[in-house]
């Protein structure tokens, strides 16, 4: 069985840079989709995954396990520098032109994002293969026989393996799937 | 696709196939994950000096606790940058408060966005400029150059770079009032081309 996220975090508190770099390699994904999200540029959604995971490596000893599994306190943390980046945007040159502002509210963006986080996540914890054919699946725009031609695998060993890799989805994703 | 084209039902319990449409749905509703750039292809480099900042727990929030949490995260977010700043070999966060699109003039595939930084105490505008798709200068001594326009003409210079690669990040500093400007463009700079060299980037 894996290393929880919880037990990385503590791990990363009493300084341990391997368990800080394990986490990166779980979350970077889902902390980067969660702010492209929201902030609508890859620059700013970059800079705000590394100010997410500085502030997840300061602050790893403030969680607290007993109140919560991991993932929900690293989505507070990564939630709260995304929406103070998109605060940020206030004081600005006026005449300079941009692209269109994204509405509605940070906040509430944030929070549309958690289901994200999560399926994101759960796909870090597949194998590569199981990885490869839902993102072929779902999108690739392929039709399952072109998935099929495309892996040089029969059609039913194709939706085989969609539903092994659901089902394992499934599995990791818990409470989200009951 | 739906889920029956997917996977079929076939030999799938109730409960299960009910599990199973769950997951397709939480996966069309995701969409796919972004991929990572090779800037974050590794973390960050942590920093132990500055204090950590009191972390929300989702779900469990209250109103007054938020405003002290919301202080606490821009405080982090500005000690982040200033660890990372003074870190070695890793890109420094940069903290934009307005971001500006640029479009090849050529029709190609050239790219660029502007990340302009809060004004500075001394009148600085600190810039990160990213720019994607630029071909690689055919000669040691050619460049690429920004400048600020009026009237659709290049008159300020906001500083020169190369670049390697797909994706060039470079930061650059200007002291100008912006708004008195209105655009940007990139020009390619070279050996025995006096003056300003053709716009290559626009807004």
């Amino acid at each position: 069985m894996s290393t929880t996220d919880g037990e990385l975090i503590q791990r990363a508190a009493d300084g341990d840079r391997s368990a800080f770099e394990l986490l990166y390699q779980r979350y970077a994904r889902p902390v980067f989709g969660l702010a492209l999200r929201r902030l609508g540029d890859r620059g700013r959604a970059e800079d705000a995954v590394q100010e997410t995971f500085a502030s997840i490596w300061r602050s790893a000893g403030t969680y607290r396990p007993d109140r919560g599994p991991g993932a929900p306190w690293l989505y507070a943390v990564a939630r709260n520098a995304i929406v103070d980046r998109a605060r940020n945007r206030t004081e600005i040159p006026a005449d300079i032109p941009d692209e269109p502002a994204r509405e509605p509210g940070p906040a509430e963006l944030a929070e549309q994002g958690w289901v994200s986080w999560r399926v994101h996540r759960a796909l870090e914890e597949l194998n590569e293969r199981e990885r490869e054919v839902i993102s072929l699946a779902y999108w690739s725009g392929l039709s399952q026989s072109e998935v099929a031609e495309f892996l040089d695998i029969p059609l039913g060993t194709v939706k085989t393996r969609t539903r092994a890799a659901l089902a394992r989805l499934a599995e990791i994703l818990g409470d989200e799937v009951e | 696709m739906s889920f029956e084209d997917l996977i079929g039902t076939e030999g799938l319990s109730a409960e299960e196939e009910a599990k199973l449409r769950r997951v397709h749905q939480l996966l069309v509703a995701a969409g796919p994950p972004p991929e990572l750039s090779s800037d974050l292809s590794l973390p960050p480099v942590p920093n132990d000096e500055a204090d950590p900042p009191e972390v929300a727990y989702l779900f469990r929030r209250r109103r007054g606790r938020a405003v002290v949490l919301a202080l606490a995260a821009a405080l982090a977010a500005f000690a982040g940058g200033y660890a990372f700043g003074h870190s070695k070999g890793k890109p420094s966060a940069f903290t934009s408060v307005r971001s500006v699109a640029m479009h090849g003039t050529s029709g190609g595939a050239s790219h660029g966005v502007i990340n302009i930084a809060e004004k500075d105490s001394v009148g600085n505008w600190p810039m990160l400029v990213e720019v994607s798709g630029l071909p690689e200068q055919a000669q040691q001594s050619s460049y690429y150059e920004l400048w600020l326009t009026h009237n659709g003409k290049a008159v300020a210079p906001c500083g020169s770079f190369r670049v390697h690669g797909k994706t060039t990040r470079v930061r650059l500093s200007v002291p100008y009032a912006l708004k008195s400007f209105d655009g940007w463009v990139v020009t390619s700079q070279g050996p025995g081309r006096d003056g300003l060299g053709p716009v290559v980037l626009t807004t």
